[in-house]
């Protein structure tokens, strides 16, 4: 037996267990792989987050690149064109076609248009309509309208102005001797209306201010047959030869109750001879064409009344149409005429060809320097046979400066500008601001929560309390005190915004720290020697990059959702296009012209819902603890 | 415990002095806006921020305060000069008001010589209101649909569930309110399209009320219902209900007794912390829908830049969310034994 501690080794007391020269183990075949390639892997079997990071994408290329190629000035306030209707395919198409329809509006049967108050002439009415549609249903309304046909003239006391007495005068009416005047009253007693008649009740003409100038025509507080008067034979019963005389109802009711007077109709007739012929042809009432009588009843011009006056049960029509907006605003409905001097210098220029003696379709536009599209008509003199002047209508889109008929996909707003081209201008203001806000806020994050997370101690104590006061501001107080301290900017929303999103940023990097700091990796590290800034850098951060990224990343939208909040707190971002201020301004036509707030909320519901998405399946997708979990 | 709960509401007490102290000093600092009213009016205005201590008296004009602020009519053939207090003596004063009067000013633009307190007493009414009958939907429904959804798990019901949870918890308030708008109020006419007056009949009121509190509850249903399922998927999966079902509970059973319970812990606290929120209303569903709450009274005294109006309804915000941070951190503790916060390790 050998000492306890003397050991001698000789080399061959030792065997090779293997002594073959190559090594028989199989080289691993499949490629070595990184940590972002097989996070890419995981999140394309993510469906829903790669048809997100498609519609992202696909709503931040147009952000960037609809405003640089949309021909459409957005910047100026063209009134002419407020509220068109969004316009993808051609007029007539059923939807999204430029076109608004509208339901039970008054029918103009003169025009055969709807009677509607805008500003725009019949021919533009006539030429954008794709579609009318009369109720052939009569109705009966007791308010005057122009379009209303027949009905009963309404003269009653007003118990609300508290005078039981009223009389309704016509406009004052020359008569002279030569005319054979005549004045036919129809009234109405067959409707039922309140109490029956209690009072005096005349009509009389009226000649001038004393109580006595005055030709009495009727007494009809009892007697409500037809009148027939001959106005000439009173005049010379007078002694009158020349007066001005207006017709007046005179109501003195006895009593407190409302009282009624129903005329059907008032007719002056007159004698070839009378200079006024007329104006007298307007009294009467029951035709539409001649309204004039009635339709100025409200506006005292013609009838003025001390009590309440109006129509019972005139006749009026409804329709439902739909308009071509487009047509009603660029079409070519001013026709415009020129003389045929005019025309020559054009064909002088080479601006067009026309032969007067083909007729307008003859008219060839060979210039867009040429004012007019279309020949309407044309006139020759009668004597000469040459052309005196032309009448043409070029489209209005022209006059506004287009090329051709614009065509804006979201409609413009109500100051004529494009929806669609000023919605994606504003969400590229909010990305750039986001993407802005994004960066800086990572970065001051990164590096607060980490120096926070990696030391601890005190000093997380004391930078957690301050992150805690930020973080105890609501975000709107900031971004008001900052606004009202630094005036309405793009760069005071920057700096805003950064003030308290990088709160965020700056606690989940701690939390990484928290975890990571303590495995062993960073303790072998340590051990070795490594400085902080080595942990930190080397060590640390580039294990919890993925996550702490892609949770930042959420901050995008955010900062969107913020700034359009903050226009609808009439806080918005001034100076440069917004989309909060564009949906904020357009709110209040929401109900009428839904289109305004409709399509640029959808854009950035969209954009909101994709983001969270993509966020959440790249989230997930970086996260190595859930590798193989699905 | 209670260490940790005094020590916690103290530091929450601290954080908001100085938040408030913070946003004080700032609005003080802005720019002196005239307040309206005749020569009266703002007389009596001057007279009562003399009382506060927030501007200086003078009989005589002096220019050691800087700007003239106003000078009142001639009275009794007195003239007062009224001139600005520096920022931080008012600073000191205005604890002083709130210390020893719980005085929070008067409004200067928006309701002449108005107590801040009293218009926010009259607001406050509106968003609280709401605020509770959206809570009182949104949780109920929120959870109930949250344990469906986990009950179902990875069928199309539960799908269809996480899919709308997921486009209502994206989309911003205004969004949602567009829509509702468009199609509940412009479209179908069944709900008015702006709050009704206090003087409308009393149907037209309630039917008022749907589509704020629609508005008001989706987001907090939602969020429910997604935290709901998260919870009691983990919990269902958990060793102890699979020891729970070994033992020979039935399915029903082991959830009703053990996995519901469990699940419920980390979402109690965030439904106690919607009560204190109730307070605070929703800014933008305020300005949109016309409700006269605080939320709308933010608008307006920017508007108005009635300042100290707006000052106090900062206050009340900042307030509100510093103490539903307090609660839900403090009602962990309480209602989950496994938590013990701050304890020592």
């Amino acid at each position: 037996m050998a000492d306890k501690n003397n050991f001698d080794f000789l080399a061959n007391d030792f065997e090779l267990v293997q002594s073959d020269k190559a090594i028989k183990d199989k080289k691993l075949e499949t490629k070595p792989t990184t940590f972002f390639k097989d996070a890419l892997k995981r999140f394309r079997k993510n469906k829903s987050s790669v048809v997100a990071a498609i519609i992202l994408s696909i709503l931040i290329l147009m952000a960037i690149f609809v405003p640089i190629i949309s021909p459409y000035d957005i910047e100026s306030v063209k009134t002419e064109e407020k509220f068109l209707a969004p316009k993808l395919f051609d007029a007539g198409f059923g939807f999204w076609d430029g076109t608004r329809s509208y339901e039970h509006i008054l029918y103009d049967p003169i025009n055969e248009v709807p009677a509607v108050s805008e500003k725009y002439s019949i021919a533009a009415l006539k030429q954008s309509l794709v579609s009318i549609n009369v109720d052939p249903d009569i109705t009966y309304i007791d308010s005057y309208n122009q379009y209303g046909y027949g009905g009963l003239l309404v003269l009653a006391t007003d118990t609300k102005l508290n005078n039981k007495d009223v009389f309704l005068s016509s406009k004052t009416v020359e008569f002279t001797d030569k005319g054979a005047y005549t004045l036919d009253i129809e009234f109405d007693n067959e409707e039922d209306f309140g109490e029956g008649k209690l009072g005096e009740y005349r009509v009389y003409l009226k000649t001038g201010e004393g109580e006595d100038d005055k030709i009495m025509i009727r007494d009809f507080s009892k007697d409500y047959s037809p009148i027939s008067f001959d106005i000439s034979s009173a005049m010379k019963e007078n002694r009158l030869k020349n007066v001005s005389a207006s017709i007046v109802f005179d109501v003195k009711s006895s009593t407190s109750s409302i009282q009624y007077v129903l005329i059907k109709s008032v007719k002056l007739g007159c004698g070839e001879r009378a200079k006024n012929a007329d104006v007298l042809a307007e009294v009467s009432f029951d035709n539409p064409t001649e309204m004039v009588g009635i339709t100025d009843l409200q506006s005292n011009e013609y009838w003025s009344c001390s009590g309440r006056k109006g129509l019972h049960n005139s006749e009026v029509k409804y329709c439902d149409y739909v308009l071509d907006t487009y047509m009603l605003v660029y079409g070519n409905a001013n026709e415009i005429e020129y003389s045929a001097s005019e025309l020559n210098e054009w064909i002088k220029k080479g601006w067009c060809t026309y032969d007067y003696k083909v007729g307008p379709e003859s008219f060839v536009k060979l210039s867009n320097e040429c004012p007019i599209d279309v020949v309407r008509d044309q006139k020759v003199l009668t004597v000469t046979k040459k052309l005196s002047s032309i009448t043409g209508s070029g489209w209005n889109y022209h006059k506004l400066g287009y090329e051709s008929m614009p065509r804006y996909i979201m409609g413009t707003d109500a100051s004529g500008v494009d929806v669609f081209k000023r919605a994606f201008a504003g969400l590229r203001t909010s990305l750039i601001l986001g993407v802005i806000v994004f960066a800086v806020c990572f970065v001051i994050g990164l590096i607060w929560g980490s120096i926070s997370g990696y030391f601890g101690g005190n000093i997380d104590l004391f930078m957690e309390r301050i992150t805690d006061i930020i973080y105890g501001v609501p975000w709107i107080v900031v971004i008001t005190l900052c606004i009202l301290h630094l005036g309405n900017s793009f760069f005071t929303f920057c700096f805003a915004l950064c003030l308290t999103d990088w709160i965020g940023t700056a606690s989940l990097t701690r939390h990484q720290f928290y975890r990571f700091k303590g495995r062993e990796y960073v303790l072998a590290s340590r051990t070795l020697g490594a400085s902080d800034g080595r942990l930190i850098f080397k060590h640390i951060l580039p294990n919890s990059m993925g996550t702490i990224i892609t949770s930042s990343v959420l901050m995008i939208p955010g900062v969107i959702m913020s700034e359009a909040t903050l226009a609808y707190l009439n806080l918005g971002l001034k100076g440069v296009h917004s989309f909060g201020v564009l949906m904020s301004n357009n709110q209040q036509y929401m109900g009428i012209y839904s289109n305004l707030v409709l399509f640029p909320a959808t854009i950035m519901g969209l954009m909101v819902i994709m983001f969270n998405l993509f966020g959440n399946g790249l989230r997930d997708a970086m996260n190595p603890t859930l590798k193989g979990s699905e | 415990m209670v260490k940790y709960v005094i020590q916690r509401v103290t530091l929450a007490f601290f954080t908001t002095f100085i938040i408030l102290s913070l946003t004080f000093i700032l609005i003080k600092l802005l720019p002196f806006e005239r307040p309206i009213g005749d020569d009266r009016q703002q007389t009596t205005y001057f007279d009562r921020q003399y009382n506060l201590g927030y501007v200086y008296r003078f009989d005589v004009p002096t220019d050691k305060y800087g700007e003239l602020l106003y000078k009142s009519p001639a009275n009794k053939g007195k003239t007062s000069y009224y001139y600005m207090v520096p920022v931080m003596t008012q600073y000191v004063n205005w604890l002083k008001n709130i210390v020893t009067e719980w005085d929070w000013g008067d409004s200067k633009t928006y309701q002449p010589n108005v107590k801040a307190s009293v218009i926010i007493m009259k607001r406050i009414g509106y968003s609280i209101r709401l605020n509770i009958i959206a809570l009182i939907i949104s949780v109920p429904l929120g959870v109930m649909l949250g344990i469906f959804a986990a009950l179902k798990k990875n069928t199309p019901i539960d799908h269809v569930i996480s899919t709308i949870v997921m486009v209502f918890i994206s989309i911003p308030h205004f969004v949602l309110i567009i829509f509702l708008l468009q199609f509940l109020a412009y479209g179908l006419g069944w709900f008015p399209s702006t709050w009704p007056t206090d003087t409308a009949p009393i149907s037209e009121r309630i039917r008022g009320y749907i589509i704020p509190i629609f508005t008001l509850a989706f987001g907090p249903i939602c969020s429910y219902c997604r935290n709901t399922r998260a919870e009691l998927c983990d919990v269902l999966e958990s060793d102890y209900l699979l020891l729970a079902r070994t033992k020979g509970l039935t399915r029903r059973q082991a959830i009703n007794r053990h996995a519901l319970k469990n699940a419920m812990v980390p979402i109690f606290p965030g439904i106690v912390g919607s009560f204190v929120g109730i307070l605070g209303g929703s800014i933008v569903l305020e300005q949109l829908y016309g409700i006269p709450g605080i939320g709308k009274l933010f608008v307006l005294a920017m508007n108005y830049k009635d300042y100290d109006i707006l000052f106090v309804d900062m206050a009340i915000f900042t307030t509100i969310s510093l103490l539903t941070g307090v609660v839900v951190d403090m009602s962990y503790g309480f209602i989950d034994p496994r938590i013990r916060m701050g304890a020592k390790k």
